[in-house]
């Protein structure tokens, strides 16, 4: 199965999504004219991957979103409950939430997301801002 | 205002402590290119990185809400009076930052939204935060809007939202909503 990787912009994060490692990432703003359409390839992908997983295989999902729109928290919150599905059926799912230690909105909003999910490994990781 | 004298429109600017204002007609790239100036501006001054962040997202969302919302209106005849009414203002009032919109509203939409906003203002921060949770769960709508950014807005909020509907004719008001981070 191929990787999928979508550069970032100004509004929409960058995606890389690799099945032969199984990591996932996505990092940066997102905040898209369209957040269903954008996130449409994203949901594709990852159906196909996660029905494609080996029972109990190990998936990593590293997070570094530093603001989420409404309309893209909800679409975060629709890619975390597929992954909490695959983890329900034995999957290994870590999902790591990365947010800057000054970025209190983004730490909430892991916080919102940890409190829906019980089967995956939630971990909420602070990390000192990068400098400019 | 008929001369080139920009004067008294910079006066009641400053006065109004108004950093930035948008009126006219939102397109995506507007709200991305007015979000990075205001970024900018706010890294500029002494503002923690929290506050940053929520004077950003609560422009954002207004922002959007006005788009998403005038776009699903302006079907009609009245396209560009619609598109023409959109406005953003963010504003400086001593150590707080005011976070205002508006636009014109079919009357038809008013009474669902006053009652929404109506009960967001009721509530807590825990009770605001269980309809946040509620309203996460509800499908995204395709054209945009997910029913999250106002509860969202008051979430962030240090106050209850303000909101005002001014009369403008049969069939629109004027909708207006303030947010204080």
């Amino acid at each position: 199965m191929d990787s999928l990787v979508i550069e970032e912009s100004r509004s929409s994060p960058a995606i890389r999504l690799d099945a032969g490692a199984r990591g996932l990432s996505i990092s940066g703003e997102s905040y898209p004219e369209n957040a269903a359409a954008f996130y449409a390839p994203v949901f594709a992908w990852l159906k196909t991957f996660l029905a494609e997983l080996e029972p109990a295989a190990m998936v990593r999902v590293d997070l570094a979103v530093r603001y989420l729109n409404s309309s893209s928290t909800k679409v975060m919150l629709n890619f975390l409950d597929l992954l909490e599905q695959a983890a329900q059926d034995g999957a290994q799912v870590i999902v790591n939430w990365r947010y800057d230690s000054d970025n209190e909105s983004i730490l909430e909003c892991g916080q919102d997301f940890s409190e829906e999910l019980t089967a995956l490994t939630f971990n909420l990781v602070e990390q000192s801002q990068e400098p400019p | 205002m008929s001369t080139l004298d920009l004067t008294r429109l910079q006066d009641e600017l400053r006065h109004q402590g108004i950093l930035m204002s948008f009126s006219g007609p939102f397109s995506h790239s507007i709200i991305e290119e007015l979000g990075k100036a205001i970024r900018h501006y706010l890294e500029s001054t002494e503002v923690a990185g929290s506050a940053l962040m929520d004077v950003f997202a609560v422009y954002i969302e207004q922002a959007q809400n006005v788009r998403n919302y005038i776009s699903r209106l302006e079907a009609g005849p009245e396209k560009t009076r619609l598109a023409g009414s959109g406005i953003v203002v963010i504003a400086q009032d001593e150590q707080r930052y005011v976070i205002s919109s508006g636009n014109l509203l079919d009357r038809t939409d008013a009474p669902a939204l006053t009652a929404h906003l109506e009960r967001l203002r009721s509530l807590d921060k825990a009770g605001l935060k269980a309809l946040y949770k509620e309203q996460m769960r509800q499908p995204l709508n395709p054209q945009g809007g997910a029913g999250l950014g106002l509860i969202g807005m008051a979430r962030k909020s240090a106050a209850p939202l303000e909101y005002a509907l001014g009369d403008v004719d049969e069939r629109y008001v004027f909708f207006s909503l303030r947010v204080v981070i």
